[in-house]
């Protein structure tokens, strides 16, 4: 068994060698790998990401990544957002019953339960440190490498940690349970939703030309978000994109999380029924 | 030089290729739905390194590779841009890879609740066992 697996490992090591060496010296036809330049439309971002003498196209924001993400491509994100709240509302769907609360009393002790005093200590140490690090990767979305979606999976690695290393019940008495991750989420829906919509709504109350996802001021459309304040770049919208992004995937993640890590006999006694009032 | 490099980036690309093989090969014939879900996020994987390899591009010149889509200034000059779009990768594949990380991320919990409630009810995760299952 153990000589067969080593066997296809190799002979696959060995077809990928000879593939690619293949490749290198055009026995299966010669192309440039990688290609010599990026497409049109690339260099087309790329040269108009932050370019002030372009305000019809620029998004005045350093980084190319989420210019496209929230401006170019804008409407793409906000479909994306919804179905990833469309697979959280399945999994709240699947868990529906099943009350924290109850969970939180049937339970019993917070501090029982969990791994050692030295994992506990160094989380506690931690769990701070993640979120700041996690505020800083959304915070700076429009700057550096990173954005509302990046910072919120980071910062949900904190209470994941903290789920793991103590126990369900710890993280529910300090106040992360399943109410507070819903409104969250909500309220950065909402502010979403809301960044979206308020260039229209400054432009339906002044009788201007306005679009939905507006950043920049355009020459038909004078209405838009500044790219500067007091002399600190925010990009316009990017900035609150990334901040509402960052609250609603921090809540959407901590809320599955925390679904995922309910007691097996709890949920079990759930979904047959028996604990039902 | 050139030539071992593009030796290394053919390596890289057929060993890409070979991972989508064996991942699928777990997806259609591994019976455990956890292993089906392991190897479906290696699948998911692969085919984002694979995008975001499309936006690749040649080393601009033979000591210089070539940059994230970050500019390091704040005002840049028309030199400054010239520069850049010469030098930097493609940033559209990333941007849908972005995307593609996020929804694979909320599909794969979506499918693990799935997975939970099938081991919750029948007491087994292998498809085999709950195929033969009726009612």
């Amino acid at each position: 068994m153990r000589v067969k697996r080593l066997l296809v490992l190799g002979s696959l090591i060995v077809l990928v060698l000879t593939l690619s060496l293949a490749f290198t010296n055009g026995a299966l036809g010669y192309y440039p790998l990688p290609l010599p330049g990026v497409r049109l439309l690339a260099s087309w971002y790329l040269y108009t990401t932050l370019n002030p003498w372009y305000p019809m196209f620029t998004v005045m924001s350093p980084e190319a990544v989420t210019a496209i993400v929230w401006d170019y491509r804008g409407l793409d994100t906000l479909f994306e957002t919804a179905v990833f709240f469309l697979a959280i509302v399945g999994a709240l769907a699947l868990m529906r019953g099943v009350s924290l609360k109850s969970v939180l009393n049937n339970g019993g002790d917070k501090d029982k339960g969990g791994l050692s005093l030295i994992c506990k200590t160094a989380t506690r140490l931690l769990t701070p440190l993640i979120i700041a690090v996690s505020a800083s990767i959304a915070l700076h979305g429009h700057l550096t490498p990173g954005g509302g979606f990046q910072g919120g999976s980071a910062a949900a690695v904190a209470p994941l940690l903290v789920l793991v290393i103590f126990s369900v019940y710890f993280l529910l008495s300090k106040g992360v349970s399943e109410k507070p991750m819903l409104i969250l989420r909500t309220a950065g829906l909402l502010g979403i939703y809301l960044t979206a919509l308020v260039a229209v709504l400054a432009g339906l109350l002044t009788g201007l030309n306005a679009y939905v996802f507006q950043n920049q001021p355009k020459s038909s459309a004078p209405i838009g978000l500044p790219a500067q304040v007091s002399n600190t770049l925010i990009s316009g919208s990017l900035f609150f994109f990334n901040v509402f992004e960052y609250l609603a995937v921090a809540g959407g993640f901590t809320l599955v999380f925390i679904l995922l890590s309910i007691p097996e006999e709890i949920a079990k006694s759930f979904i047959s029924g028996e604990s039902h009032e | 030089m050139n030539e071992l490099n593009t030796f290394l980036f053919n390596i890289f690309l057929f060993s890409l290729f070979f991972n989508v093989g064996i991942s699928l090969y777990g997806i259609f014939a591994r019976p455990s739905l956890i292993k089906k879900i392991i190897a479906l996020t290696i699948f998911s994987d692969t085919a984002n390194v694979l995008a975001i390899v499309v936006g690749y591009r040649e080393w601009p010149s033979p000591e210089q590779p070539p940059i994230p889509p970050v500019i390091t200034k704040v005002e840049p000059s028309s030199e400054d841009l010239r520069q850049f779009v010469n030098q930097a990768v493609d940033p559209l594949p990333q941007a849908l890879v972005l995307t593609a990380i996020v929804i694979g991320l909320a599909v794969t919990l979506f499918l693990v609740f799935l997975t939970l409630q099938v081991y919750r009810l029948y007491g087994t995760t292998d498809v085999r066992r709950v195929a033969k299952l009726r009612g």
